[in-house]
């Protein structure tokens, strides 16, 4: 059994076996080759295909057959004559051009050698190239993977560029052999003896073979699912773009992710990013529908212009990420202290429910000195998840007195920037008699851009202070053990006793006192 | 290699004249010059054909009609133009006093040779 291709040749339809087709058109090209210089070329090399194309018919009808086979073709091209015959039979001051220039000039080509692959026959087909031992390519490529790895990245991309030589002109081009039909003949009279190849090539061979098969289906279910996968996000991706841009002036620019970037970038950055994110999944889309539908969605050019728009989008958005990026240059940091006044004992509570303001208190008339048990929800839970930005020490106060010192900290383009940043930072804590209240966000005096700002508040109470710290607390207490202090489950506090080496947790202080 | 080189070089004209020739007769199919050559003996491969015919056509020597065949797509069917029918004369003429100088030539050695025997003689 042999594969045949239908082959138009001489305006006449011709059934033709694999390896006659190949030696054909080997034959026909160095037709081709040679008349190239002549002016005529096309109408010469027309007139000797219909020829040929007639003398199949002959056979064919002769012969009760219906396919060409390489038999045939031998015959055909014997007849025809081949392009040495033609050269004798020429004009004489073409002969003297023909001595001028190198009779044959055989051109190597780059191709992967699968029939001595080791993975996917690039080393082998290198060494076709440069005309060295295959196992000396192999040698380095493997030494390349020490030095990084980057054998392997170089050998993944040649893997992709390289076309794989598939018939024999090719395979014949590859080693740098002629081909023509001489050398088309001997390789096709002495068939390559069978070649050592690595394990992985087979295995690559059956997994291709699985995939041309069985796996195709299983591809194509893959490719279903990338594609209806992908244009979710697409559609998500155009949605998010749309309702990022309707929104201008909206407060969603004042949460965290959003409000790095500074207002008037917002537009184009959102667009290089969109684009940024977008194309890749469109090109991985439009893969998939090639894969799974066997048609191509959109031609070279329309995928060349997506590449430009892609690029463009990288070049925008690496411009203001680096633009943006500077404005964390300097960081600055002023430190605010405020008394607070003594009490032997003081709870200290994370306001979970929305913080009080002067202008919230006036707005929905609450005092905020007595707003103790109400609880107006807010939206702080659903917010995208800040950067931890307040920290809490608590110290030893060295003067007997407690006080609460707060280092605002940001960051800037210039000292100027940053001080200006941290100057914008409005925390909010409160005290109410022994009950010491902290907010759990900062807020800003005036509408600004998240430019690293944080607070660090340290409490410092008089040695023999008991604090009551509330388990929310435990985030924004670093370094202190809060969970091994955690003995009652039920109670909402855990309490703990400042002592000449810090705060202790109380239940261990009893504990050491006991023994 | 001499040799070969001049039996190219004489098998090139004659060939050229044999071609007009033939064509001279009448339209003419290219498969069917070749036929024709090769009952002549002239014609080692048929590749050759084709270039030579396309350069009498330039030169104005032949042209040809494209004919419907009734196997396959058109035939191009060659015939003499006027210049090519005056060439032909032309060529006629040369032969003549070429094989006349042949012959001539080959009689002169056969004399020769003649001559040197009757003197043996």
């Amino acid at each position: 059994m042999k594969k045949t291709l239908n082959i138009n040749i001489g305006n006449s339809i011709i059934h033709i076996e694999e390896d006659a087709y190949e030696m054909l058109t080997v034959y026909l090209n160095e037709v081709k080759q040679h008349f190239a210089k002549n002016a005529d070329d096309f109408e010469i090399v027309t007139d000797i295909e219909n020829r040929i194309a007639e003398m199949f018919a002959e056979i064919l009808t002769n012969q009760q057959r219906q396919v060409i086979n390489i038999q045939d073709v031998q015959i055909v091209t014997a007849q025809m004559g081949s392009v040495k015959d033609f050269e004798s039979s020429e004009e004489e001051e073409e002969e003297t051009q023909e001595y001028a220039s190198p009779p044959h000039f055989s051109v190597k080509k780059l191709y992967r050698d699968t029939d001595q692959a080791m993975i996917a026959g690039v080393c082998s087909g290198l060494s076709h190239y440069l005309d060295v031992e295959s196992r000396l390519v192999r040698l380095i490529a493997i030494a390349t993977i020490f030095l990084g790895g980057s054998g392997i990245l170089a050998y993944v991309v040649l893997w992709i560029m390289i076309p794989r030589a598939v018939t024999k002109a090719e395979k014949m081009t590859m080693r740098g052999e002629e081909a023509n039909l001489k050398g088309f003949a001997n390789s096709y009279l002495q068939p390559l003896v069978h070649q050592s190849r690595g394990f992985i090539a087979e295995f690559l061979d059956v997994l291709g073979n699985f995939i041309n098969g069985t796996g195709k289906v299983i591809f194509k279910i893959i490719a279903a699912g990338i594609i209806a996968f992908g244009s979710l996000i697409i559609l998500f991706l155009i949605v998010a773009l749309a309702a990022l841009l309707g929104m201008w002036d909206s407060n969603v620019y004042q949460m965290f992710p959003l409000n790095i970037i500074n207002h008037e970038y917002i537009t184009a950055s959102a667009i290089a990013a969109f684009l940024v994110f977008m194309i890749p999944v469109l090109a991985l889309v439009l893969f998939s529908i090639r894969v799974a539908f066997n048609s191509r969605p959109v031609n070279k050019s329309l995928s060349f212009g997506l590449l430009i728009i892609w690029l463009a989008g990288v070049a925008v958005t690496s411009f203001y990420v680096v633009k943006i990026g500077s404005e964390f240059k300097e960081g600055a940091e002023f430190t605010q202290v405020s008394e607070v006044k003594p009490f032997q004992t003081y709870t200290l509570n994370i306001d979970r429910t929305r913080f009080f303001t002067k202008e919230d208190s006036l707005r929905y008339s609450i005092d905020p000195g007595n707003y103790n048990g109400r609880r107006i929800l807010t939206d702080l839970d659903h917010n995208f998840d800040a950067p931890r930005n307040i920290r809490l020490n608590i110290e030893k106060s060295e003067n007997g007195k407690p006080s609460l010192s707060q280092y605002y900290k940001a960051r800037g383009k210039t000292f100027e920037m940053a001080l200006k940043n941290a100057q914008n930072i409005h925390y909010d804590f409160l005290q109410h008699d022994s009950l010491l209240t902290f907010s759990p966000m900062l807020q800003f005096v005036k509408a600004g851009n998240w430019r690293g700002q944080e607070v660090e508040l340290t409490l410092k109470v008089p040695v023999g202070t008991r604090l009551n710290i509330s388990k929310n607390f435990s985030r924004y207490l670093d370094g202190y053990g809060y969970w091994d202090c955690d003995h009652d489950s039920n109670s909402e506090f855990t309490v703990w006793k400042m002592t000449d080496a810090g705060i202790k947790c109380e239940h261990e202080e009893t504990e050491n006192s006991g023994e | 290699m001499i040799a070969e080189n001049t039996q190219t070089q004489m098998r090139k004209g004659i060939l050229e004249y044999c071609v007009l020739l033939i064509i001279s007769r009448g339209e003419i199919y290219a498969s069917d010059i070749i036929a024709e050559l090769k009952s002549a003996r002239l014609l080692v491969v048929e590749g050759t054909l084709y270039p030579l015919l396309t350069r009498l056509k330039n030169n104005g020597l032949l042209s040809y009609n494209w004919v419907e065949s009734t196997s396959g797509p058109p035939r191009k069917y060659y015939l003499l133009t006027e210049k090519g029918k005056s060439i032909l004369s032309q060529l006629d003429a040369t032969w003549q006093e070429l094989s006349y100088a042949i012959n001539t030539s080959k009689k002169v050695a056969d004399n020769d040779t003649n001559d040197q025997i009757n003197i043996n003689k």
